[in-house]
């Protein structure tokens, strides 16, 4: 455990975010100002903070979905200013991120059908991809069908499908109940060590913070916010909230936003 | 195991509840029949105490519309009005619904339309059946434009609402799994604001009765609203009364058969609610 303002980079960077700010509409309010951190490939990161700090729009604008008012943003050493491919993003509401009148299976096929993947291609990977999210024999099924937590596996496996190096996560599983919450919450550990993908997970949970990540952003309260603190989380997975080092953590964490 | 037990016994007793006599009674209330017997009695009561010319009687109207389909007159009054509808209600949703689409997804066409539509639409149809007269002739033509106009503002303002009422994160979601604006538009905007578009549709039939009957009443030679306007010329109420009874089938069961198509070909895209 140890505290960094900002960590030292061994290989390129998959994410790198340099003096970035963002105001909205020209105004002198700015949300994020003077924002740096690099995001090394295959990692857990975790952006912590109060509601109204910004950590949505920080991921918003790593997305591609808003565009930042200055500062540099690169993703695999390319200046970004589009959603792609690349970065899959999973959203805090999968009612109103999952399409209704797609049953599961062609949701998770939903983005390689757009790539005009041939049918048998995207037969096997949605197959692949339900199975990865423990969601086989529920194919057919539509959203409406499903629990809260069975939509974000479908969240999940649709944006895998996609083959994308980055997951973008904005507290998606703030919505479920605390039991579900803690199942998706393994089942994400899981599936990020299968997949080696490069997470970066928005939360507000500091216990979800340190059951996931391997390394905790913790945001300053906004306005003019930006990533205070970077922590170094090395406890080994599966974590638990009895661990000694982990309660020590937590309260190093939680002093914060005291 | 006593708790299983229980629950098992629970279930059982809420089943056998649920299908005591009430489910009788409520079936016969919820088919229409107790009401349409009621109406029927109500009617002829008062029709029983009344001059037949004022209001005849439900019997007196079933032989009125026996008189008028003996020449064949009354089924092709009803086939004339059937086709202006449908055809112009057609054609109205074919001009609205892309309309709609473009309008409500763009924001630009939206803040220049949008004045004029919310003006436009309170003009109602039958305020332009002799404009429409001058402009497209006394034929078919102007009846279908009526009808088309009747159809338009209703479906297009419903489809803006529907574009306007799908989450962001819908298109976000779709734009960061590689989709084109086209793929969006085709993928996710159509098939997500079509509950929006059916009721609007749905919504449309009803005025399109309207403006048909208004437009055969003042200028045609055929169809279900010349006939109940020409009744009147011979006093001849049952017929009036055929032609009301008519137009209220005509209207049902458009309305169902739409209905029962959205459910059954549109059931993915939930245009229904039950």
């Amino acid at each position: 455990m140890r505290t960094v303002k900002k960590p030292v980079t061994e290989s390129a960077p998959i994410i790198s975010i340099s003096g970035l700010t963002k105001s909205f509409a020209n105004t002198d309010y700015y949300v994020l100002e003077n924002v740096n951190l690099s995001i090394q490939r295959g990692e857990f990161f975790i952006l912590l903070g109060p509601s109204g700090c910004g950590k949505s729009t920080l991921l918003n604008i790593v997305s591609g979905f808003i565009e930042k008012s200055a500062g540099e943003m690169s993703v695999d050493e390319e200046e970004v200013h589009k959603p792609g491919r690349n970065r899959g993003v999973v959203f805090q509401q999968a009612d109103a991120a999952l399409f209704p009148w797609l049953t599961v299976k062609e949701n998770v096929e939903f983005g390689l059908k757009m790539k005009k993947v041939p049918k048998n291609t995207r037969e096997q990977a949605s197959a692949h991809y339900i199975n990865v999210v423990g969601l086989q024999g529920h194919e057919g099924k539509f959203p409406r069908e499903l629990s809260g937590g069975m939509k974000q596996r479908v969240q999940l496996a649709r944006v895998l499908a996609n083959d994308p190096d980055i997951l973008l996560m904005d507290e998606p599983f703030g919505a479920l109940d605390a039991m579900t919450r803690r199942t998706m919450q393994t089942e994400l550990v899981r599936i990020w060590k299968e997949t080696n993908k490069t997470v970066i997970f928005v939360t507000h949970d500091i216990q979800e913070a340190l059951l996931l990540g391997q390394k905790v952003g913790v945001m300053s309260v906004g306005p003019s916010s930006n990533i205070e603190t970077i922590y170094d989380i090395s406890l080994p997975y599966p974590r638990s909230f009895s661990d000694k080092e982990f309660s020590l953590l937590y309260h190093k964490v939680q002093s914060h936003f005291d | 195991m006593g708790g299983v037990r229980n629950k098992v016994i629970d279930r059982k007793e809420a089943f056998q509840k649920s299908k005591q006599p009430t489910g009788f009674l409520k079936k016969l209330i919820h088919s229409g029949v107790v009401a349409w017997l009621l109406v029927f009695l109500i009617w002829s009561i008062a029709s029983s105490v009344s001059d037949p010319q004022f209001l005849p009687s439900p019997l007196a109207v079933w032989k009125g519309a026996i008189d008028l389909s003996q020449d064949g007159s009354l089924s092709l009054y009803i086939s004339v009005s059937f086709l202006r509808v449908i055809s112009g209600w057609i054609l109205g949703n074919l001009a609205a619904i892309p309309i709609g689409l473009l309008i409500g997804r763009i924001s630009l066409l939206r803040a220049l339309f949008d004045p004029v539509i919310n003006f436009v639409r309170f003009i109602p149809p039958l305020a332009f059946i002799t404009l429409f007269m001058l402009w497209f002739g006394i034929g078919e033509q102007s009846k279908i434009f009526l009808i088309m106009y009747a159809t338009f503002f209703i479906v297009t303002i419903n489809t803006i609402t529907g574009v306007q009422a799908l989450e962001e994160d819908k298109l976000r979601s779709a734009r960061s799994m590689g989709a084109s604006e086209w793929q969006i538009m085709l993928h996710v905007i159509i098939p997500g604001s079509l509950p929006y578009i059916f009721t609007g549709a749905r919504l449309a039939m009803g005025s399109s009765f309207m403006a048909i009957i208004g437009a055969e009443m003042v200028a045609a030679n055929e169809g279900i609203g010349y006939m109940i306007w020409n009744s009147r010329l011979y006093f001849k109420t049952d017929w009036i009364f055929v032609g009301l009874v008519i137009l209220g089938l005509m209207g049902f069961t458009m309305d169902r058969v739409f209905n029962l198509f959205g459910k059954a070909a549109l059931k993915r895209y939930n245009v229904v609610v039950k």
